[in-house]
């Protein structure tokens, strides 16, 4: 019996390689059709009912993980990588089939075997298929998002333009009547972010809210006197001004 | 500045009870030997009478000392000398009744300012002896005080020099992508056999793009067509990947082609334009670089039509590891600003001072 694939892959001379290592390697498969982006994988996949797709992972638009979601329980599928240590380990974990560019001839009729080895055994894919795609995804994202759930670019106005200021640029946040004053060594900008928010979002490991109104970088503060009031003063690196640490904050400083 | 602080540095140094005993101990034995010698030389052959003369002015006058110091806190060593003197003087003289009082009511020997000239004997001895043991402490708190301030200097010369090279370290790390890297050996291994001309110029490309990225371990004065032919390199390469995907235009008048330009500021912000911007657009898009002087700065842009700020908010390490190096070339003068390209993607603008460069 003679199979069908299609392979996906944003790069042409990459589709090209593969089409003729595949040739040379299992001449019975016949490349039903190639895609350029993850969309057309879809379409294709819907067009012409391959029995495997060999997927890109990095693509524009969708992803080669995203799409193999969708037609896991269509056809398999095999993943293509340049280099991803998280995928790489996420797939020999899940027991995936993928392979890694420049793909060589040996590991291709590794693959090449295997795959017509559950094809001949049946020809619809297993049912877990989907499911392990899923938590492979899962995985990656937990990887790629850990350490960045704080907010790390402030979106401020700058004569007609939308500038960014990275967070580790601020030294710190001040409230005014209707916004947030920014303000770093070299800006002061104005945001609609109120205090409450900000300190909400940001890092508390980096940003301590040290009055009702006042958000500080730590990595600016010089040091931090008592007044006789007994609020706190606070000394900012580089800078002349001063501010007020209310009595219910002080306890951060404690240990200073 | 320096000068100024040293007697600053007598004062937290007394602040210290041990540091105190140190110096009394000292003191004391000092007087002790004074004692043992106006036994010999002075008037009185008798060592006990000597004795009790010798420490009742040595602590008279070292807490005279120590006390104004701990109160007034000098800041200049003419005010510390002014202070000292004065107490020398006043604490002498107390010193000399208080000796009377002792030697009348405990000993029975009954001495006067006037007893064998005693007294401008004693106040000579005890001003050449002070003298001596102030300059003798002072010079060890001094040595003392330039040893702290060596070690901290040190401390934080080292500290500096740690950041430079982890940032120096991380930004060599962050410069060659092993995805870019295996990307580009498939696509040269695909080319050689199907079009072996451009697999050939994209390989050239590849060696040019790893010589000038792996030869730069110390940032060295280069210029900023050394950086304009790296970035040229990489770009044709990932124009063959990217196709039609990816245009790109530099824009670099002849002045400013041999204009000096620190490395490895502009390589991230290209390598962050095609991997977050346009590498992830369908339609892909497009790159301008473009170098100007204004106002006492180099502008170097680098722009694209990617997918803009939709994808920002994750932290761009290249990003960070710019501003970084920026701080540490120039401290507050080296600029990165990031702003929303029009109609969309990613305008980042490096600054730096031309004075500086």
């Amino acid at each position: 019996m003679s199979y069908k694939a299609i392979i996906a892959d944003d790069e042409k001379e990459l589709r090209t390689y593969l089409k003729r290592m595949l040739a040379e390697t299992w001449p019975q498969l016949e490349i039903c059709g190639e895609a350029i982006n993850g969309k057309e994988a879809l379409k294709m996949v819907d067009a012409y009912a391959p029995h495997v797709a060999f997927l890109d992972i990095k693509m524009p638009g969708l992803s080669g993980l995203d799409v193999a979601r969708k037609i896991a329980d269509t056809c398999r599928i095999v993943f293509i990588t340049a280099f991803d240590q998280y995928a790489v380990e996420a797939f020999e974990h899940e027991a995936v089939d993928y392979l890694v560019k420049p793909v060589t001839k040996e590991r291709l009729l590794q693959t090449i075997n295997r795959l017509k080895k559950q094809l001949q055994s049946s020809p619809e894919p297993p049912d877990g298929l989907a499911e392990m795609i899923t938590k492979v995804l899962t995985n990656l994202q937990n990887n790629a998002h850990a350490g960045y759930r704080y907010l790390q670019w402030i979106k401020t106005q700058h004569k007609t333009n939308v500038r960014l200021i990275s967070v580790e640029e601020v030294d710190y946040f001040q409230a005014g009547d209707k916004y947030t004053l920014v303000i770093t060594a070299q800006e002061e900008a104005l945001i609609k972010k109120s205090i409450k928010e900000l300190s909400q979002e940001l890092d508390p490991q980096k940003f301590w809210q040290i009055h009702r109104g006042t958000i500080v970088n730590v990595s600016r503060i010089e040091n931090v006197g008592r007044s006789l009031t007994g609020r706190g003063t606070l000394k900012l690196k580089n800078r002349p001004d001063t501010l007020t640490v209310s009595r219910q904050y002080l306890h951060l400083f404690k240990q200073m | 500045m320096e000068q100024q602080y040293e007697t600053e540095f007598i004062f937290k140094y007394w602040l210290k009870f041990k540091n105190i005993l140190m110096d009394g101990i000292i003191i004391g034995a000092a007087n002790t030997m004074f004692a043992l010698a106006a036994t010999v030389i002075g008037p009185f052959k008798n060592f006990l009478p000597n004795f009790i003369m010798a420490h009742s002015l040595g602590i008279t006058v070292s807490l005279a000392i120590l006390f104004s110091v701990l109160i007034f806190r000098p800041r200049t060593w003419k005010l510390f000398l002014l202070i000292a003197g004065i107490d020398i003087c006043f604490g002498l003289f107390i010193g000399l009744q208080i000796s009377f009082i002792i030697m009348r009511y405990f000993f029975d020997i009954v001495l006067s300012w006037q007893t064998q000239n005693l007294g401008p004997q004693a106040m000579l001895a005890g001003i050449m002896a002070s003298a001596v043991i102030l300059y003798f402490l002072t010079t060890k708190i001094r040595l003392r005080y330039r040893n702290e301030m060596i070690e901290q200097e040190k401390i934080k010369r080292m500290a500096v020099e740690k950041e430079s090279l982890l940032a120096n370290l991380r930004m060599l790390q962050a410069q060659i992508e092993p995805h870019f890297l295996f990307n580009t050996l498939s696509n040269i291994l695909s080319l050689i056999d199907t079009k072996p001309d451009k697999g050939k110029s994209m390989l050239l490309d590849l060696t040019k793009y790893l010589r000038t990225s792996l030869s730069r371990t110390l940032p060295e004065k280069t210029m900023l067509s050394q950086e304009i032919t790296m970035i040229k390199a990489y770009l044709d390469i990932q124009k063959i990947r990217m196709d039609e995907r990816l245009n790109y235009t530099i824009d670099v008048p002849d002045n400013l082609w041999q204009h000096p330009f620190p490395p490895m500021l502009l390589q991230p912000l290209v390598e962050n334009a095609l991997k977050h911007g346009l590498e992830p657009k369908v339609e892909g898009g497009e790159i301008v670089i473009r170098a100007i002087r204004d106002n006492g700065l180099l502008k170097v842009e680098v722009s694209d039509t990617g997918l803009g700020f939709s994808d920002f908010d994750t932290s761009r390490v290249g990003i960070t590891n710019v501003r970084e190096r920026l701080g540490l070339l120039f401290g507050e003068k080296g600029r990165l600003i990031i702003e929303e390209n029009k109609p969309h993607g990613v305008l980042a603008i490096i600054e730096v001072p031309i004075s500086e460069l």
